[in-house]
């Protein structure tokens, strides 16, 4: 019963079922150019035809058939199949079988024989609006589940990501009170520092994780000098401060066209990843970044020699709050952003690493 | 005081590393204090000790929340030790209890036998005094 394959488009897909084939043909007749008509002479082909056309949205049922009733039935596939929507279509109108196909089948409408294409049709329309308003419904509990999920993992993290850091910075103030050797008081506060960038660090990504999930495209001509050049001047500060070598290339050959923020998000956080997991005893220290824009695919590569992530640990490295390092630098942020980014940008990311000597991650992605 | 044991500090976070075994320096004179970032580094350097016969009693201060081998892990991983060797030490937790902190959890951590003090961060002087006297 998946509904993730609402086609609006496609003609809306409808069941009759009738023990008398000429009502069947009749309405297979008039209502084929506009729908898509399925029919069953009786119950267990009704069942069968449920279970083979999952994108029902409509069943039409008589009330008098041999053996079940059109009552028994709907009763029986609001259980078993609840995501179409259930219309008595009968001749046979005594107060107790209304009641009952109301109680019993939940039935949308009651349409009576012999009928007119008129009533059939508005039947069809507003069934159709209610299944997919039921769907969207689906859809939205499947998604707020999710973001639920999320709240929860958030909730454990900010309190260890951000009472954390703060309770070592609250300790540290206590042991100043202390301490009264200036040298040992400024080595404490170059900890203290750190401590605190590393909450500014993570506060900044927390708010592009909410960007990411909220925010709307914003689709302009993409200018890879500009960026490149942005990149650069953030980038060869810490180049030049840990002794790493950074080199970005380009090419382009076409027009790109995506949105600069979640393109800049993905470039820094690849590269600030790079020069993270350098391996700090390492002699030759290097990032470097190829960008190639061919036709409508722009296919980014960044190379470190740092520290390599344990093959193990690979499939992980995505999820949200993950980090498969025990240095203390990351939020288990980035990558998450990462993916989040590149599922908004229809891009792909594969990542090829080996432990001590550096990852690459290639990252391709098409013009919108 | 009986001066004749040791520290081992295990915490994430390179300040709280730092805070701690400043605390203890100014607790007491010539403690020898070991410092890990990493609880896997610990349990190698704590396994390795094994070979030496002169052990000095050894308290481990343990953050729970760590990533790669948190807190816990390594309590589990401990206790696989033979006997000789968790006897000589004893682990205090020291972490950050959040409303996150499931209560059961901290329970959990109470019925580890080789467990047998939490201190809640941030650290203060006062904190660290039973702990002393304990030793």
């Amino acid at each position: 019963m998946s509904i993730n394959q609402i086609k609006v488009a496609e003609k809306v897909e409808v069941l009759y079922v009738d023990d008398e084939p000429d009502h069947l043909f009749g309405f297979k007749a008039s209502f084929r150019l506009g729908y898509q008509i399925f029919t069953a002479e009786n119950i267990p082909q009704a069942l069968v035809c449920l279970d083979d056309h999952p994108n029902i949205r409509v069943v039409f049922c008589d009330q008098r058939m041999p053996g079940k009733t059109g009552i028994d039935f709907f009763e029986e596939i609001r259980v078993s199949y609840p995501l179409p929507i259930r219309i008595m279509l009968t001749a046979y109108t005594d107060v107790e079988s209304i009641i009952d196909a109301i109680n019993k089948g939940n039935i949308f409408r009651f349409v009576q024989k012999p009928w007119i294409e008129a009533d059939i049709i508005g039947a069809i329309e507003e069934a159709n609006k209610f299944y997919l308003a039921n769907s969207m419904l689906f859809i939205k509990i499947i998604e707020l589940q999710k973001a639920y999920d999320e709240l929860n993992k958030f909730a454990y993290s900010v309190s260890h990501d951000i009472k954390g850091p703060l309770s070592g910075i609250l300790g540290a103030i206590n042991l100043a009170n202390e301490i009264d050797d200036i040298a040992e008081m400024k080595e404490m506060l170059s900890l203290m520092k750190k401590s605190v960038i590393k909450l500014d660090a993570y506060v900044l990504s927390m708010h592009d994780y909410y960007s990411l999930q909220r925010g709307e495209l914003k689709i302009t001509e993409i200018d890879f000098k500009k960026l490149i050049d942005e990149l650069k001047s953030i980038y060869s500060i810490l180049s030049k401060v840990n002794g790493v070598t950074f080199d970005i290339s380009i090419s382009q050959d076409g027009i790109f066209r995506s949105d600069y923020a979640i393109l800049s998000l993905i470039f820094n956080n690849l590269l600030s990843n790079a020069f993270k997991y350098q391996d700090r005893n390492s002699k030759n220290k290097s990032v470097e970044m190829i960008i190639e824009v061919a036709k409508t695919v722009v296919t980014i590569y960044v190379k470190d020699t740092g520290i390599g992530i344990l093959g193990s640990h690979i499939g992980e490295i995505f999820n949200l709050f993950y980090r498969s390092n025990s240095l203390e630098v990351g939020s288990g942020f980035g990558l998450y952003n990462v993916k989040s980014a590149l599922i908004k940008l229809n891009g792909q990311i594969a990542v090829h690493s080996i432990l001590h000597q550096g990852t690459t991650f290639k990252v391709t992605i098409p013009s919108i | 005081m009986n001066m004749e044991f040791s520290f081992i500090i295990i915490d994430d976070s390179e300040l709280d590393c730092y805070v701690t075994q400043k605390f203890l320096e100014r607790s007491a004179k010539d403690l020898a204090i070991q410092t890990f970032q990493n609880a896997q580094n610990a349990l190698e350097i704590i396994r390795e000790s094994t070979a030496g016969n002169n052990l000095v009693p050894t308290i481990i201060l343990l953050d729970l929340q760590m990533p790669f081998m948190n807190g816990v892990d390594f309590i589990e991983e401990f206790e696989k030790f033979p006997a000789e060797v968790q006897k000589n030490y004893r682990i205090t937790i020291l972490t950050v209890l959040t409303p996150a902190n499931n209560p059961a959890d901290i329970y959990r951590i109470r019925t580890y036998k080789t467990v047998n003090n939490i201190i809640e961060k941030p650290l203060t002087k006062e904190k660290l005094i039973p702990l002393l006297i304990q030793a």
